[in-house]
């Protein structure tokens, strides 16, 4: 990124440059995820195993000094093994409630679609409510509670894929891709000597983070850039290759996570720079295209960037309303 | 995105639509030429720059377009100018001569010299210019604004100063405007708010109420009562300025300007005031004394006497002249723009008039100028008590004493510039005349009785080493009151008989209204209007005065003679004036003959010649849309130099926005479109490559502030104004 002349946020950057001692060349999906991180949404790292993606979240866990919990998602994990259950202890003679790993703090879900849609909706419940229900009762969930889902392409034999309408519980949707090759030359030498990870330290405390999240809902977003915003999520809905377009949700998400961005470089404003660098992550996996379009080749990601290409950033004062 | 063929049609039905506005606007432009110049090869040019137009409007390519029109252009001069066969030796030969010949003209400066076949060269180029610039315009820029308000402009310009009439063309301007702009519109918005052009049945939803708009404001403004003008006829005043080259038309009317008579005028009868009066007079304004050759001026050092208890004093003749009471009451027209009295002869008290008003009256002119506070304004009305004089015949004929000196250093005043045959003719004419009233009885009827003849049209102005009176007397003897009035004058005072030059109006019409006033007899109120503007000639008479003579023919001498003579050979009518009530008779005639006058003259006009006047008006035009033309190229600059003038002073927050994006502007045109996707971030970042700085990234950092962040610090401006100084130089260099 070439934006030398705008820092990141001091604390944010400390992040950063952890994540670059583990990882090599993922400074990019690094960001995002701390972008999903501080709006306090969630993201779904889409890709095929090895390419580092349990490595960049136990990375970003360790940094910021939370709880770090990892559900490994196989077809047989039952809902309680997510949620908790209640065991009978038979000294206090009462059952007493066992957390699963859906409450930590920094959550891995690691090839969430492997499992059942019954496992799968505990998860996204929690996600959604931002508390969880064992044994009907209701159970807050901690603060912050940060997912990172993994899911191979869902392609591959011996999966449940997530329901479309199901996808817009992430924030972003990111994809790692495979390294070039002289980053994987760099990768190979860095696997050599000490495991990278134990130089990581906790830079970001929990109480920290959670004040920076709420600092982030005060990012101010003017009206000419709320405009723009909608202008491009209701021309995913207008696009004559779309089924179902981006929903007023998705509207919300993008502004959201435009803010997280605009505060990771120290700015308590959000330019419509934010929004075309975020809205192919924030959009594509909202959008439903029609059949006919995804026989013509079309891609959810390819109808985004037309559709950024197509509609005019806001450079003056906006003289509708 | 995905839109069908049909939508480049109709894409390109609108782009018709547009440019036929165009065209029709354009058309508005040449019009004039057909009015008010010889029209023999005007629908020539009209039809050229239809083809002009319509092969842009094909949107074939330039290769194809390019020699259509120039095949059309030389066919155009072939048959206009030359008479040997097309493309043979010869005709190349007359071409290249003509060619040759004036561009030797051109570099000798001599712009008369250019051929027709030149001139009508460089039009046809220029409307072939035109078909480009506005399929610009209108179909690629889309900006139709400046062009309808050129048109505007233009056509308001040629009404004012020419005798074309632009009340249609004004019209016919604002609904082609209207259809082409509200058509822009549409197009404009559905592309920003990306409404698809589905089906007819929502075009016509569209379409309707925009012509239904049209019509009804069309309607509105055309039925709806629209105010005098404002201000008053700025002809003379430009005419002044302009040199009087070319043969210049008017409108008739009171002005003061009258250093350059001469030229046509159009009639008009906007009413400019009511008077009561019995029988038809003549309303006095002022006199000139010093007649320059080409026109009047008042060189006498003002006598200024602020009117007390209303009088006037205003007295032309002496005390011994027989005089009757009488009285009036003048009612103006409001914005009739006069703020001075007009008066009958005799004019004593002001018995009533609006208490604010302040009169100032001139005794050396006779002129009384109103006012409220320092402003000069038009009194509503005034009533007036007067003596009307009647003048004894013998008392003039024997009135042989000697002129006062003051008389005779200043109304016996000629041009030394005056040629002799005007003197010789002054001789001439009063040959043999004993005393002073038959010599100006002599002059005055000298006009009607060696053909001078009354015309408004095809008045000429003389050239620039060309005396008025002269062109008058021997070469032209076609004029009106103007030519009249100054040659009495003139040839008065050669004949050393003092005159002055004295400006008014005519009696006007009578109307049905009448009044009783203090004499108890019924006065007849007359409309007077613009077209009654007159001018006429008074004459010194020693222990007498002034007395009003009227050469014009056409015209009556409404002042009371004694009718106890009848000798003199020359007599006619007017001499042997009537008593008001019967004079009435007369005057209402006289319209009758002046409209005749008219149209007689405007016969003679169509058929006229005069090729000057018609390259006179080409290169106005060609000028204006020259000028146009610069003015729309630079304009990025001229329009920066201004805006940063401007925003140096200013410093709200509503000037950084302007200031920012007029930057934007230039540096989109100048440097590096800015597509609109492109951020202002992406968009710095480019330009600052190109320049190799980064002025441009820290200005929109601190535009982004202001724009994005709504914040409103009128010193962050004053911190970037020197950025965006330099920036817009580097763009414009």
């Amino acid at each position: 990124m070439t934006q030398q002349l705008y820092l990141y946020e001091p604390k944010i950057s400390e992040v950063l440059r952890n994540v670059k001692k583990v990882m090599v060349g993922k400074e990019e999906t690094a960001l995002l995820s701390v972008v999903a991180l501080l709006a306090k949404g969630h993201v779904l790292l889409e890709d095929v195993p090895g390419v580092g993606k349990t490595m960049l979240v136990r990375t970003l866990a360790k940094s910021l000094d939370c709880d770090f919990k990892r559900i490994q998602f196989t077809p047989d994990l039952l809902p309680s093994d997510v949620t908790g259950v209640s065991i009978y202890n038979p000294k206090e003679m009462e059952f007493e409630f066992r957390p699963g790993p859906i409450l930590g703090n920094i959550v891995l879900a690691d090839e969430i679609n492997r499992t059942s849609p019954k496992t799968q909706s505990a998860l996204l419940e929690g996600m959604e409510e931002s508390s969880i229900t064992v044994e009907g009762s209701p159970v807050p969930l901690k603060e912050p509670f940060f997912v990172m889902a993994t899911q191979n392409p869902i392609e591959y034999e011996g999966t449940y894929p997530l329901p479309e309408a199901q996808l817009d519980r992430f924030l972003l949707k990111l994809n790692m891709g495979y390294p070039t090759v002289q980053q994987e030359i760099e990768m190979l030498n860095r696997t050599s000597g000490e495991h990278p990870l134990a130089l990581v330290s906790a830079v970001l405390t929990k109480d920290e983070l959670v004040e920076i999240q709420n600092k982030v809902t005060d990012v101010y977003v003017d009206a000419t850039v709320q405009r723009y915003i909608v202008e491009i999520v209701t021309a995913t809905r207008k696009h004559s290759g779309v089924y179902l377009g981006v929903s007023p949700r998705g509207s919300i998400a993008l502004m959201k996570a435009a803010k997280a961005y605009a505060y990771i470089h120290d700015r308590d404003y959000v330019i419509p720079d934010d929004v075309k660098f975020l809205a192919p992550h924030v959009l594509p996996h909202r959008i439903i295209l029609t059949s006919e379009s995804k026989f013509e080749g079309f891609t959810p990601e390819g109808i985004t960037k037309n559709i950024l290409e197509e509609i005019s950033v806001p450079v003056k004062r906006d003289t509708h309303e | 995105m995905m839109q069908g063929l049909s939508q480049d049609h109709k894409q390109f039905y609108y782009q018709l639509v547009i440019y036929l506005c165009g065209f029709l606007l354009f058309w508005e432009w040449l019009r004039p030429l057909e009015k008010i110049t010889d029209t023999e090869n005007i629908g020539i040019f009209i039809i050229f720059a239809a083809f002009c137009f319509f092969i842009s409007a094909l949107q074939i390519s330039w290769w194809m377009g390019m020699p259509l029109k120039l095949i059309g252009l030389i066919f155009i001069l072939d048959g206009l100018f030359i008479y040997n066969s097309l493309f043979s030796l010869d005709w190349f030969i007359v071409v290249y001569r003509q060619l040759v010949y004036n561009f030797q003209m051109i570099q000798a400066q001599n712009w008369w010299g250019m051929t027709p076949f030149f001139r009508s060269l460089l039009f046809l180029l220029l409307l072939w210019l035109m078909s480009y610039l506005l399929y610009y315009w209108f179909v690629v820029a889309k900006r139709l604004f400046v062009f309808v308000l050129m048109t505007f402009i233009f056509i308001t310009v040629v009404d004012t100063f020419t005798v074309y009439d632009g009340k249609w063309a004004i019209v016919r301007i604002f609904i082609i405007s209207l259809v082409a702009l509200g058509i822009t519109n549409f197009s404009k918005e559905m592309e920003t708010e990306e409404i698809p052009l589905k089906g007819v049945s929502k075009i016509r939803r569209l379409i309707l109420p925009l012509f239904g708009m049209i019509l009804l404001s069309t309607i509105v403004g055309y039925a709806a009562p629209k105010p005098d003008p404002k201000w008053a006829d700025p002809v003379p005043y430009i005419e002044n300025a302009i040199g009087g080259g070319g043969k210049v038309v008017q409108k008739v009317g009171y002005g003061e300007d009258d250093t350059r008579l001469g030229g046509s005028f159009i009639q008009d009868e906007t009413p400019v005031f009511q008077a009561a009066a019995q029988g038809e007079r003549y309303w006095r304004i002022e006199s000139k004394n010093h007649y320059t050759g080409k026109g009047w001026e008042n060189t006498l050092e003002p006598e200024i006497e602020i009117v007390q208890d209303g009088n006037l004093n205003l007295k032309t003749y002496e005390k011994e002249v027989k005089t009757e009471e009488r009285y009036t009451i003048v009612n103006f027209t409001p914005d009739a723009n006069i703020d001075k009295l007009v008066y009958p002869y005799g004019a004593g008290d002001l018995e009533s008039y609006p208490e604010q008003f302040e009169l100032h009256s001139n005794q050396t002119n006779g002129m009384v100028e109103t006012f409220v506070g320092n402003n000069p304004r038009q009194i509503p009305g005034y009533k007036m008590k007067f003596d009307d004089p009647s003048f004894e015949y013998d008392q003039l004929r024997n009135a042989d004493g000697e002129d006062p000196d003051y008389i005779k250093d200043v109304y016996l005043q000629l041009p030394e510039t005056l040629p002799n045959r005007v003197r010789n003719l002054a001789a001439q004419i009063t040959e043999g005349e004993e005393n002073r009233y038959d010599a100006a009885k002599a002059v005055e009827s000298y006009f009607s009785a060696n053909g001078f003849e009354y015309a408004t049209k095809d008045v000429p102005v003389p050239e620039e080493n060309q005396d008025y009176v002269d062109q008058f007397l021997f070469e032209s003897q076609r004029g009106y009151c103007d030519n009249f009035s100054t040659s009495m004058v003139v040839l008065l005072r050669a004949a050393d008989i003092p005159a002055r030059w004295v400006k008014g109006f005519t009696g006007g019409e009578r109307t049905e209204e009448t009044v009783i006033l203090d004499d108890d007899e019924t006065y007849n109120f007359y409309q007077v209007t613009n077209g009654n503007a007159h001018s006429w000639v008074e004459v010194y008479f020693p222990e007498v005065g002034w007395v009003p003579f009227e050469p014009t023919q056409g015209f009556s001498n409404p002042t009371d003679f004694y009718i106890d003579f009848e000798e003199s050979g020359n007599t006619n009518s007017e001499e042997t004036a009537p008593q008001p009530e019967t004079e009435n008779e007369q005057s209402t005639g006289q319209p009758e003959n002046f409209m005749e006058d008219m149209e007689e003259a405007s016969g003679g006009m169509s058929a006229a010649n005069d090729e000057s006047n018609r390259w006179f008006y080409i290169g106005i035009i060609t000028a204006v849309l020259l000028v146009g033309l610069i003015l729309y190229v630079t304009r990025l600059r001229w329009i920066s130099a201004y805006l940063l003038k401007k925003y140096k002073r200013q410093t709200d927050s509503g000037t950084y926005h302007q200031a920012y994006n007029h930057l934007l502007k230039v540096l989109d045109k100048k440097v590096l479109a800015r597509k609109s996707n492109v951020t202002l971030r992406e968009y710095a970042r480019a330009i600052d490559q190109h320049f190799q700085s980064n002025e441009m990234r820290v200005l929109t950092h601190h535009y982004e502030r202001a724009l994005y962040r709504n914040e409103d610090q009128p010193e962050q401006w004053k911190k970037v104004t020197e950025l965006w100084e330099n920036l817009i130089r580097k763009a414009l260099s």
